[in-house]
């Protein structure tokens, strides 16, 4: 799953409130503009975000891989018609180039949770969303990124227990039916020891948060996102 | 100092008995003690309590003085809690963002959380292992973080519940190596075990609970033949004297 890897790539250096900003800018700037080689320059400064993380584009794909799958059955969906020939091409392509432009924003997300501690993303987000908007916001990114790897190690474990007692021979809906009941129930669990542990450790909705510094590269960063969320109204103004 | 007086908790209103019934104990400063008992017997809901990670129905649980129930945050720095499931306690994904997590709840200053992170993992081994992520070591590895993730807080006592579970030979001597550093730095060693032949040689008293109350206590070789008798489980060598 992809997770936090500790490295030390121009990433990685990076303060997290200038990723955040790039990833900003980036989704406004991919997603608004429609135009095939603007969304081919996203890509590769998508490519170019993975590189900078150290993160190969095969591994950021393989992860994404569910959800890319989704992505890929939407213009599938979306060409269906119910009166001949069924299929409307035009829509199918139309929904294609959307979708299309979904893809470079993943890839920069990727490079942000593979470059930066959950820690550093609560700090940023509290630094930057003001008053207890910020702080609850900060909390729940911080347990979500947490929580989400425990449930899904989880799941795997029903899975396997199911497995191991031979629970294969049996029907879809039946081995669905026990992985979703016993992966709640687990869930409940670990959310109540996680609770647990949070209160053995003082807990607190506004801690020292870890230093966060802007750097020289910060800046550039900061002024890339800066073009790239004014860049669809440029173009708009150009064209 | 901790004390307990009087202490009783029920989980469930309708259970027929309560999971603790009517403790009364006190554990110095720099003590080391055991907390034995056979599974249900109200060994981890007793030190819960000291934590204030519960609240008695009747009785008061004082760290040096303090009520645990009016002052919880000052229950939690002075006493250190690593529970049985390492796993359990971790609340961030890398060794060093763990150990901090307690101090920087603390609102200590930057400063302060470094001294008392690098502090903590120096103290079990682990301190050029600060940005290795948490799921990348060994079991025995991990119980060192949890403990590392309590020492951070500085108390006076360390609560270890079951610290030896699931742990190799050799990873639970090296646990227990450093807790007896710990003991000999000063910080007292509340230990909760179902099998105390580990720790059998290391500890001062062994209080021993059964169907929530209090059936034993006193030094090791004076309850030792004892102990069987509430399913704990001693070393051969106690035993035969």
């Amino acid at each position: 799953m992809l997770r936090y890897t500790p490295g030390q790539t121009l990433a990685h250096r990076l303060d997290p409130r200038s990723k955040l900003a790039f990833q900003f800018g980036f989704a406004i700037a991919a997603v608004t503009v429609i135009r095939p080689e603007w969304t081919l320059l996203m890509f590769g400064l998508g490519v170019l975000s993975l590189w900078a993380a150290g993160l190969s584009v095969h591994v950021a794909l393989r992860e994404y891989w569910i959800v890319l799958a989704t992505l890929a059955i939407v213009p599938v969906i979306a060409g269906i018609t119910l009166s001949f020939p069924f299929f409307d091409l035009d829509s199918a392509i139309g929904s294609a180039q959307a979708i299309s432009r979904v893809v470079p924003v993943l890839l920069v997300s990727a490079a942000f949770v593979y470059s930066t501690p959950v820690r550093d993303t609560r700090a940023a987000i509290q630094q930057t969303v003001p008053g207890k908007v910020g702080q609850l916001l900060g909390v729940a990114v911080s347990l979500t990124v947490r929580f989400i790897p425990l449930v899904r190690r989880d799941v795997l474990q029903v899975r396997e227990a199911i497995r191991a007692r031979g629970g294969d021979v049996r029907s879809v809906a039946d081995r669905a039916g026990r992985i979703t009941v016993l992966s709640a129930a687990r869930a409940l669990s670990r959310s109540e020891r996680l609770s647990l542990a949070l209160q053995a450790r003082c807990f607190a909705w506004n801690p020292t948060l870890p230093r966060l510094r802007l750097r020289f590269a910060d800046y550039v960063v900061l002024l890339c996102a800066l073009a790239l969320t004014l860049s669809p109204l440029a173009i708009r103004l150009l064209s | 100092m901790i004390t307990v007086d009087n202490l009783v908790y029920e989980y469930d209103e309708s259970a027929s008995d309560p999971a603790l019934d009517g403790i009364s104990l006190t554990i110095d400063d720099g003590e080391w003690v055991i907390i034995a008992g056979a599974n249900g017997s109200g060994k981890t809901t007793l030190v819960r309590h000291f934590n204030a990670l519960l609240t008695p129905d009747e009785g008061d649980v004082r760290i040096d003085g303090t009520s645990a129930v009016d002052n919880p945050v000052h229950a939690r720095t002075q006493v250190g809690m690593v529970f049985q499931s390492p796993e359990d306690q971790f609340v961030a994904a890398t060794v060093g963002a763990d150990v901090a997590f307690g101090p920087e709840n603390l609102g200590l200053s930057h400063e302060e959380i470094d001294r008392r992170v690098e502090t903590a993992l120096a103290a079990v081994n682990l301190a050029d292992r600060t940005d290795d992520r948490i799921e990348s070591l060994s079991g025995g590895e991990q119980s060192r973080v949890a403990i590392a993730g309590a020492l951070a807080m500085e108390p006076a006592h360390l609560v270890l519940d079951e610290p030896f579970t699931g742990l190799d030979w050799s990873a639970r001597q090296s646990v227990l190596d450093h807790l007896k550093t710990l003991h000999e730095d000063g910080t007292s060693i509340i230990l909760v075990t179902h099998d105390i032949r580990d720790v059998f040689s290391h500890a001062e008293r062994v209080i021993g609970l059964d169907n929530g109350t209090i059936a034993i206590e006193g030094n090791p070789s004076a309850v030792s033949n004892s102990l069987e008798r509430i399913n704990v489980r001693v070393p051969e060598t106690a035993r035969n004297e």
